[in-house]
């Protein structure tokens, strides 16, 4: 089965929406699924830019799946749901 | 040519203010710099009246080239009172006009005589005696020289040439000659050390040379050098017209110097145009500011608004934390002599968000105000280019 990758965006408006939180996945992702998830950073994922009029940062991509507002619950979730 | 310029200081022994100033200033649309070091008579807060006066009011009358350099020392050293207790002027002065081709106009008054170093070789150029018309104890010495790639010039107060004065190895203090052979030796074994690593190291050496290691007056050592400009380039934010971003990416990927990038769309356009890969480090975080990315080819990566926001705050701080993207952004500019900002204009309306949890600034204003530290504090030769 394919890795799963978690990209955390680091851009300014994620990151001081909250994304400076999500370093508990760094940490917490490898220990819960091992090597089956891959969490990064990226230096931004571009999305608050189009999205801004309902800009909804911090944002995280599980694979190709948007998170808005993401928090480590909401990430964590959809791993599992990829995972079934 | 480069001319890499810093001043260390130490204060006299139980004084609470430097009795000696230093002042200088860069004019990079004429290629020039003019320092001023000045001694003022006496110690602690009166000294350092005289000579911040004499200093600032130096260096206001030549730049913009209002008064002929010769002229503007020899009005000042014509109408420098007379200190009460002593009966002799009030302060000394040397003064340094120079510009990128290497001409440097030199006029000194009271200090010892400035050092010239070519080649390991101590030069002794031609000068002119101008006696004052006031005052008969009083005579500058003007001095026109060509400065070369590797020379360097050593200015100090007389705190450094009499240090050690009265100590049995050192009746007479250290005197211009003891300066010069532990300044021979120090570049004999570091040839290329910088201005500030130099000053910093005959401060020392002449404060160790004291009894008991307490200076018995204030000390300053300015130093010059002239070297090939290290340079370096930031690009940060993205081009305000989009389909100009191949164009300034091809410009950041044919600059000859170090690079960085600040800003993490930047990143993404460099990566994108350039076709170099960004990677992450396993962190999200690093006190406060967003983690540092890589890219080869790239000296430093970081986010934009908040790291040089910070880098702004530990500019004008004077100090930094080496650890994240911000301490990192400072080291690369404070490694650098010639730094060339490209600025790209194009908003984030994301960032003006009112419900953010911070103010973030205009990019453009952060990097006018980091312009002006670096070029007045740090004395780096500075330009910018939006885009």
């Amino acid at each position: 089965m394919a890795k799963i990758n978690v990209k955390v965006c680091l851009g300014t408006t994620c990151f001081v929406m909250g994304s400076a939180n999500l370093q508990e996945l760094i940490e917490l992702v490898p220990r819960k699924y091992g090597d089956k998830v891959e969490v990064s950073g990226s230096p931004c994922l571009g999305l608050c830019s189009i999205d801004w009029e309902f800009s909804k940062a911090p944002y995280v991509k599980v694979d190709d799946e948007v998170i808005k507002e993401a928090t480590v619950e909401k990430v964590l979730a959809a791993i599992d749901k990829k995972l079934k | 040519m480069f001319i890499d310029i810093d001043c260390h200081q130490i204060k006299k022994y139980n004084q609470n203010a430097f009795g000696d100033y230093f002042v200088s200033k860069r004019y990079p649309d004429e290629e020039r710099l003019v320092a001023v070091l000045s001694d003022g008579l006496g110690s602690g807060i009166k000294a350092n009246i005289l000579s911040c006066m004499t200093a600032t009011m130096l260096l206001r009358f030549v730049e913009g080239d209002q008064i002929p350099i010769r002229k503007a020392a020899e009005i000042v050293m014509n109408s420098l009172p007379v200190c009460q207790v002593r009966k002799i002027s009030y302060s000394t002065f040397s003064i340094i006009d120079v510009n990128d081709d290497g001409i440097a106009k030199i006029v000194e008054e009271g200090n010892p005589d400035f050092i010239w170093i070519k080649n390991g070789k101590i030069m002794n150029p031609q000068y002119e005696e101008i006696p004052s018309k006031t005052h008969k104890n009083r005579c500058m010495k003007s001095y026109k020289i060509n400065l070369e790639l590797g020379d360097r010039l050593i200015f100090c107060s007389d705190g450094i040439t009499q240090c050690g004065l009265g100590n049995p190895k050192l009746k007479l203090g250290l005197r211009r000659e003891g300066l010069i052979k532990f300044v021979l030796s120090r570049l004999e074994q570091d040839p290329d050390i910088s201005s500030s690593e130099l000053s910093d190291f005959i401060i020392k050496q002449a404060r160790n040379i004291e009894t008991d290691k307490n200076p018995k007056d204030d000390m300053s050592a300015l130093v010059l050098y002239c070297r090939e400009p290290r340079k370096s380039l930031v690009f940060t934010g993205p081009p305000f017209m989009q389909n100009k971003d191949s164009e300034y990416a091809q410009l950041f990927a044919d600059f000859k110097g170090k690079k960085a990038i600040a800003g993490g769309t930047t990143a993404n356009l460099i990566s994108r145009e350039l076709n170099i890969p960004i990677t992450m480090d396993k962190t999200i975080s690093v006190g406060k500011l967003p983690a540092c990315s890589y890219m080869e080819g790239v000296d430093l990566v970081t986010e934009g608004i908040l790291t040089l926001t910070q880098t702004l705050e530990y500019l004008e701080n004077g100090k930094w934390d080496i650890d994240n993207a911000a301490g990192k952004l400072v080291e690369f500019l404070l490694d650098s002599d010639c730094i060339y900002f490209m600025v790209g204009a194009k908003l984030n309306q994301a960032h003006y968000n009112p419900t953010l949890p911070i103010e973030i600034e205009i990019r453009k204003n952060i990097i006018k105000k980091m312009k002006s530290i670096l070029q007045d504090k740090y004395y780096k030769k500075v330009s910018m280019q939006y885009m």
